[in-house]
């Protein structure tokens, strides 16, 4: 029994490895930039493309210099990370230069002076910076603004983007937002309601950031942007994407019906430049990731409870028993969110791996445990007659497992093992921390766009909603199919 | 009656706290049929279930067609396949059609092909007038009906052996009678056969031999009228004097 388990476990094993490596591929000449796009006018989405003024001065260097730009989407904690591990060539993401992340990562010449800037709401008691003291004060996770308030103000609330820190502002759930200067104008320009104070909280350097131990590349670099800085290239970059972002006005007009406002919103959110293909797409990932996942689970769950289970009754087997309690313990006593991320920057942290790849190893892994234990709790729920007649017909082990106890114990388990898989597709919900863009990152890309939490937020979860809704129904129909053969 | 076909000698077995054995030793000829009798936790279904390893015995020896299956160098699938068993819950598998319990075994340890396998399940019953239930599963059998399949499945095999462990205790009374008549049928047809019941009165109708046990330990071993009808044993006396 234990031999054909182990072909199986090794069988699987060698197939992910195979993947993985398929997907290392290496390629000549190509410059890989971690962003957080996020952030107007240095980087955002548009379309299918990140555009912004980040990503148009490093395709203007990396032409020049002979490379492809390769732009990868992640929270803006991670660009730094993603450079320092190899998992990026640069950084550009309106990183400001601080004495701490020059340890980390070497900087490029700066090629913007940027001011933190406090925004509020029109009829704020705030005036000044002083005022901040005690009010409740929204920044970007790692951003300059979230040092500057936490180490001269006080905790700051910190969220993922800049965007959402907006919306919590007008949302009245802050009372100030400290964020870059750039961003904050476009944030004033779509919302009349919103005021920039005057006096800037701070003043910080952007630049881009490059392994240190890459300095080939940072000479290079350096060499064309000094370059684009003379020739006036790099303020005319600038001006563009400042004045399109300031130009872009936000429909938003109060004097409006509820189903006006509704209609708007639906067209502004979905319809308007196809925004509505983002979750398309977003869908498209979060199924493929959850598919995947469940196979892979299944591979893992299933020969782990046979394992446990054969242990448990024969008293055999002691090290793969034991083997299979830690991955047990390890992945049941940790959050999905840190195995991904883990798996993600420590695992495959020198490797260049497709990141679909990653959430379906991490979530596969995941779900494994939980499956493992679920068909096991099915083995155990079966008579020990049932093993002992068909032993005493002279079936094997593997024979009775697989031809009488298997079928009735999954048979049990079919609506936990269900309820697993809608669990599943549930948490693949937090695939953006990598960023990947399943479901509900094209929600929060549509809302760093319109800056309307409403709409989005509900479209998301009224798909997730649907798919469980129509799992549940499939589910039902089988576990009654099933019964019927008794 | 003549060849010995499993001989049991001096056999233990021990659980945590409790000696079920304390050295048991007979021997059953082919052809023989044997009940084993005797008061609750005497050890009668342990020594039955130690017959064909269901239970490892802790010492002794057991010797099954000249050989002995104690040794530990046997191959315990290949030896299950000539020794039968019946159990007190059935233990049909409810997955599975009737006509299915009965010929996985026959097919999937290649004793039969699938084939044979059917024709032989066919026969088997219609001969218990239950071939009509061949598409059906289990659950939706009375519980004689249950463990008359049971006793097919296991004969499907062809045993040099039927163990018997408490067929009819789980039954309600009315279908009693339907499983006594069947296995009846067997002793008439030389099937060699250990019983452990409860069915005294059955047991001094059709055993060739009984073994009455008590702690752990056969106490008389003889003819249904030495063992349950007369005996000498005082133990002996005082439990048939109750069943009885």
């Amino acid at each position: 029994m234990v031999k054909h388990l182990y072909l199986w476990t090794v069988a699987v094993a060698a197939a992910a490895m195979l993947l993985i490596c398929g997907c290392g591929r290496e390629q000549s000449k190509k410059l890989i930039m971690a962003t957080n796009a996020a952030f107007p006018p240095y980087e955002y989405v548009e379309g299918k493309e990140i555009d912004g003024i980040d990503p148009a001065i490093i395709r203007a260097i990396g032409g020049k210099l002979g490379y492809t730009v390769e732009i990868h989407d992640m929270s803006f904690e991670s660009v730094i990370a993603a450079v320092q591990t190899g998992k990026a060539d640069i950084a550009a993401a309106g990183i400001t230069i601080t004495p701490e992340r020059k340890k980390q990562v070497a900087f490029t010449l700066p090629y913007m002076i940027a001011e933190q800037v406090i925004i509020v709401m029109g009829k704020s008691p705030i005036k000044r910076s002083q005022d901040l003291k005690g009010k409740r004060i929204g920044v970007q996770h790692g951003t300059t603004g979230d040092t500057f308030v936490t180490a001269n103000i006080q905790e700051p609330e910190r969220f993922t983007n800049a965007p959402l820190a907006v919306q919590a502002l007008l949302a009245g759930k802050l009372d100030a937002v400290v964020i870059d200067s750039e961003p904050a104008s476009v944030f004033i320009a779509q919302r009349h309601d919103l005021v920039r104070l005057k006096e800037a909280l701070t003043y910080e350097e952007y630049a881009f950031a490059i392994n240190r131990e890459n300095s080939a590349l940072l000479k290079d670099f350096n060499a064309e942007l000094q370059k684009m800085i003379d020739s006036g290239e790099l303020k005319r970059i600038i001006d563009h994407y400042k004045e399109s972002h300031a130009s872009e006005q936000s429909s938003g007009s109060v004097n409006q019906s509820f189903a006006g406002r509704l209609k708007e919103s639906f067209y502004l959110n979905f319809v308007k430049e196809q925004r509505w293909m983002y979750l398309v797409r977003g869908f498209a990932v979060t199924l493929e990731i959850t598919f995947f996942a469940v196979l892979l689970g299944i591979g893992i769950g299933f020969p782990v409870a046979v394992i446990r289970s054969a242990a448990d009754q024969t008293g055999r087997f002691k090290l793969p028993d034991l083997c299979c309690r830690c991955y047990l313990t390890v992945i049941r006593g940790t959050p999905v969110v840190v195995q991904l991320l883990i798996i993600y920057f420590v695992i495959f942290g020198a490797v260049n791996i497709d990141k679909t790849l990653v959430a379906v190893i991490a979530f596969g892994i995941n779900s494994g445990a939980y499956v493992a234990e679920i068909i096991r709790s099915g083995i155990m729920s079966i008579d020990r007659g049932q093993m002992e007649a068909g032993r005493s017909l002279g079936l094997s082990y593997t024979q009775t497992m697989s031809l009488v106890i298997l079928p009735q114990a999954l048979k049990n388990v079919l609506p936990a093992l269900g309820n697993e898989f809608i669990v599943l597709l549930k948490e693949t919900s937090v695939a953006g921390y990598i960023a990947l863009q399943d479901l509900t990152k094209a929600g929060d890309i549509i809302r760093s766009q319109t800056y309307d939490a409403f709409m989005p937020l509900v479209a998301v979860a009224l798909i997730y909603l649907t798919v469980v809704l129509i799992l549940t129904g499939l589910l039902g129909r089988l576990e009654k199919r099933l019964k019927k053969n008794e | 009656m003549s060849e010995i076909i499993l001989e049991v000698r001096d056999l233990v077995k021990k659980f945590p706290g409790l000696t079920a054995l304390n050295g048991v030793s007979t021997s059953i000829k082919r052809g023989e049929v044997v009940f084993v009798v005797g008061p609750s936790g005497s050890g009668k279904s342990t020594f039955l279930r130690c017959l064909n390893l269901m239970e490892q015995p802790t010492s002794g020896e057991i010797i099954f067609k000249n050989q002995n299956i104690t040794s530990g160098k046997l191959k315990i699938n290949k030896f299950r396949q000539q020794v039968g068993m019946v159990f007190q819950h059935f233990n049909l598998f409810p997955n599975l059609t009737i006509h299915k319990n009965i010929t996985l075994a026959p097919v999937k340890t290649r004793k039969l092909s699938a084939a044979e396998a059917s024709k032989r399940a066919d026969e088997l019953l219609k001969r218990i007038g239950l071939y009509d239930k061949q598409d059906a599963y289990p659950n939706q059998l009375s519980g004689g009906q249950k463990q008359r399949i049971a006793i097919i499945r296991a004969l499907a095999m062809n045993p040099d052996v039927l163990l018997f462990d408490e067929p009819t205790s789980a039954l309600d009374p009315e279908m009693v009678g339907e499983v006594l008549a069947l296995m009846k049928e067997l002793t008439q047809e030389g099937m060699t056969m250990i019983v452990v019941t409860h069915e005294i009165a059955f047991a001094a109708e059709v055993a060739d031999r009984v073994l009455f046990m008590d702690k752990g330990e056969i106490i008389i071993s003889g003819t249904p009228d030495e063992v349950i009808r007369n005996p000498e044993n005082p133990r002996a006396k005082e439990f048939f004097s109750k069943v009885l």
